[in-house]
């Protein structure tokens, strides 16, 4: 990563399909120079996760993912013994004369270590992007363990020894602010947020993700959900949802909008059924505001 | 000394270190690793291009959203000070105390808070004055708190729950953790394995944890204390399994969703939008009748408690309101009813709702200021006591 520039990290994200704007280009072209973590957060939906795995594929390497969830623990996420192999292992073996020494070597070798997420990033040989996602959803004690991981990147393994990483992979967090990270985590990374497009941007993103829509029903799309995200729902729609509708009316041939089409095919939208019906109560209105024409009869 | 106009790169990393100086004292939690980073930082882009130079600096320095939005403001504030030849040090240095005193009071505050509330025994010397301000505060109607007041309140209990979600949450997890084999378990199960241990059993320690449901009038009268209560029961939401939150006024909404994906000041921005604000009356009886209709099948079992926060005054049929208490009352752990008129000396359950839910309730409490929440708060662990039901004011 030494020589790469910043328009070439630009130019590597527009391949992947990625409609990049400043902010977010900067952020990724730090975090991959100073090799530091990435904290990405931002509403559901708008493309963080995606950030990393066209990261990973621009990079081409691997894209190693771990999913937070609550309870989640250091087993989890570092390694855990095969202890049912290994007890199979040891009774295959008793008929075996070998003395005690070379039985326990064989037991905890690497055959038997279930590797999980971090640790496959740290013996990984080449360089991987390490995307640990939903990371609010975690405890604060699953933090601490992520910060001293971060920092040292090595793992003690007690009957093994240690492990260090030979290449540090490159991390990105991401999160929902559903709780407050600790302050200790966010020093140790950049921070992005990423917020709901603008109608250039999601216009953009369309286009480039469902390659050969009709242009008018492009724009009336991304018209529709600006002014869906002004209503006040539960479950507002973020970009994957866009593209979603977008692919779908395109698969049907269409080439404008009109309250029909709309409301039959709102589920894809919209996954709550209260916004649904609150979005059918005011279709009308949202159709005028887009300048759609509806159908008489 | 005043800096000459700037060559850039000479002068720049003095000035970095007042940049990040100038954000400390805005609020930006900025060390000296971080400030490396920054030098780092501006190193890796081309030179010239401001609008690259303010980037990078936004995206090492800025942690979190609301850092981020701010950061060009505080940006522009700095450099156009810089471009004065203003020494930006000295005009910093009077405001330093006040912020500092400011934060010593708010600490004080906070910890006279929670010994108040008796959850943490500290061995700190707290001062004497700073206790008895709390006291005094905490018997205060929370309608007749003025807005400074309120907002001081408001920001300690936040910071009280977020303290308290720590400690309980560590004691949750050593339990799940604690993997504890179960040898009586795995030498049966190994029985025909002669013997030999294949598989492992572990047993883990059954957590009883209690459930909560919340029914809060949000009327124009009751609003203010309903906040207040939510937000206390938040405070210890680790504590408890599952807390639903209804809030009704002429008809019942679920808003559990809602406090628990937002802040607090922008969830009950969010539900006053939703729930229409009658001040009319409350049809108590039939919000009741509709909670159980739709939602007691999940939500009200055995071991629920079920707290109502409304001051009573029923414009509905008494016969909705009697049946609805008497479902929820049979089919709960305790019934705890909070009614912020009760906190006036004259106050007798007169007021026709308040008759007829009286019997199904296991304790009527205020609620009207920060006493008489503590003690519904400790009242939660006790069980329902049908010889000495209780009547707190």
């Amino acid at each position: 990563m030494k020589n790469v520039e910043l328009d070439d990290i630009r130019k590597m994200l527009l391949k992947q399909n990625y409609i990049i704007e400043d902010t977010i280009a900067m952020a990724v072209f730090l975090a991959l120079k100073l090799e530091k973590p990435l904290l990405v957060e931002g509403p559901a939906g708008v493309g963080k996760t995606e950030i990393a795995k066209v990261i990973a594929k621009a990079l081409n390497s691997e894209l190693i993912r771990l999913q937070c969830y609550e309870g989640l623990d250091s087993t989890h996420a570092l390694y855990e013994w095969n202890y049912q192999r290994q007890l199979l292992y040891l009774k295959m073996q008793e008929s075996q004369s070998k003395d005690i020494k070379a039985k326990e070597k064989d037991v905890f070798s690497d055959k038997f270590l279930l590797k999980r997420p971090i640790l496959k990033a740290i013996t990984n040989s080449k360089q991987s992007v390490l995307l640990i996602d939903e990371v609010d959803r975690a405890d604060e004690e699953f933090e601490s363990f992520l910060l001293e991981v971060l920092s040292d990147w090595q793992v003690s393994i007690p009957e093994i020894g240690t492990i260090t990483a030979n290449k540090k992979p490159y991390v990105i967090l991401t999160g929902n602010r559903t709780r407050e990270l600790s302050e200790a985590l966010r020093r140790r990374c950049l921070y992005l947020w990423i917020d709901y497009p603008d109608f250039e941007k999601e216009l953009a993103i369309v286009n480039a993700r469902v390659p050969g829509i009709d242009s008018k029903l492009g724009k009336q799309i991304c018209l529709f959900m600006q002014e869906l995200r002004h209503l006040k729902l539960e479950k507002t729609p973020g970009i994957s949802e866009t593209i979603d509708w977008a692919r779908a009316l395109a698969t049907l041939h269409l080439s404008h909008l009109d309250k029909q089409i709309v409301e039959s095919t709102l589920g894809v939208v919209l996954k709550d059924w209260q916004d649904i019906r609150r979005t059918t109560d005011a279709l009308s209105e949202l159709l005028e505001k887009t300048g759609v024409v509806s159908r008489i009869g | 000394m005043q800096q000459a106009p700037l060559t850039y790169q000479t002068a720049l990393s003095a000035n970095m270190v007042l940049f990040c100086r100038f954000l400390r004292k805005k609020g930006f939690n900025l060390g000296p690793s971080e400030e490396a980073d920054a030098l780092r930082a501006i190193t890796m882009i081309p030179l010239g291009e401001e609008r690259l130079f303010r980037q990078s600096l936004r995206a090492v320095l800025a942690k979190n959203k609301y850092q981020f939005n701010v950061f060009i403001d505080c940006y522009t504030e700095f450099w156009d000070q810089i471009a004065k030849a203003v020494d930006s040090k000295l005009k910093q240095d009077k405001p330093v105390k006040k912020a500092t005193d400011a934060v010593q009071n708010r600490e004080a505050q906070f910890n006279a808070l929670k010994d108040w509330l008796n959850l943490v025994p500290s061995t700190e010397e707290k001062s004497v004055s700073t206790y008895s301000d709390i006291e005094v505060l905490a018997k205060k109607d929370f309608q007749d708190l003025s807005n400074d007041e309120m907002q001081l309140m408001m920001s300690l209990l936040k910071r009280l729950a977020r303290k308290l979600a720590h400690q309980k949450s560590r004691l949750k997890k050593k339990s799940k953790k604690h993997k504890v084999v179960d040898l009586k378990k795995t030498i049966r199960a190994n029985m025909r394995r002669g013997g030999e241990m294949q598989n492992l059993i572990f047993s883990e320690k059954k957590e009883k944890k209690m459930k909560l449901v919340l029914l809060c009038d949000v009327s124009k009268s009751m609003d203010l204390y309903s906040r207040f209560f939510v937000h206390l029961i938040y405070a210890f939401q680790n504590a408890y399994d599952k807390i639903e939150t209804f809030v009704f006024s002429t008809a019942l909404h679920r808003v559990s969703e809602i406090l628990n994906n937002h802040e607090f000041e922008r969830a009950f921005d969010i539900i006053s939008e939703r729930v229409p604000h009658w001040s009319g009356g409350t049809t108590i009886g039939s919000c009741l009748s509709d909670f159980i209709e739709t939602y007691s099948y999940g939500h009200l079992d055995g071991k629920t408690i079920v707290y109502i926060l409304s001051d009573g005054w029923d414009t509905g049929e008494p016969d909705i309101m009697r049946s609805a208490m008497k479902s929820i009352y049979k089919k709960s752990r305790k019934v705890i009813w909070l009614n912020p008129l009760a906190g006036s000396p004259n106050f007798s359950p007169e007021a026709v709702g308040m008759k007829t839910a009286l019997p199904y309730i296991d304790v009527l409490a205020s609620a009207h200021n920060m006493d008489s929440l503590k003690r519904v708060i400790h009242e939660t662990r006790k069980r329902r006591n049908l010889i000495n039901r209780q009547i707190y004011f």
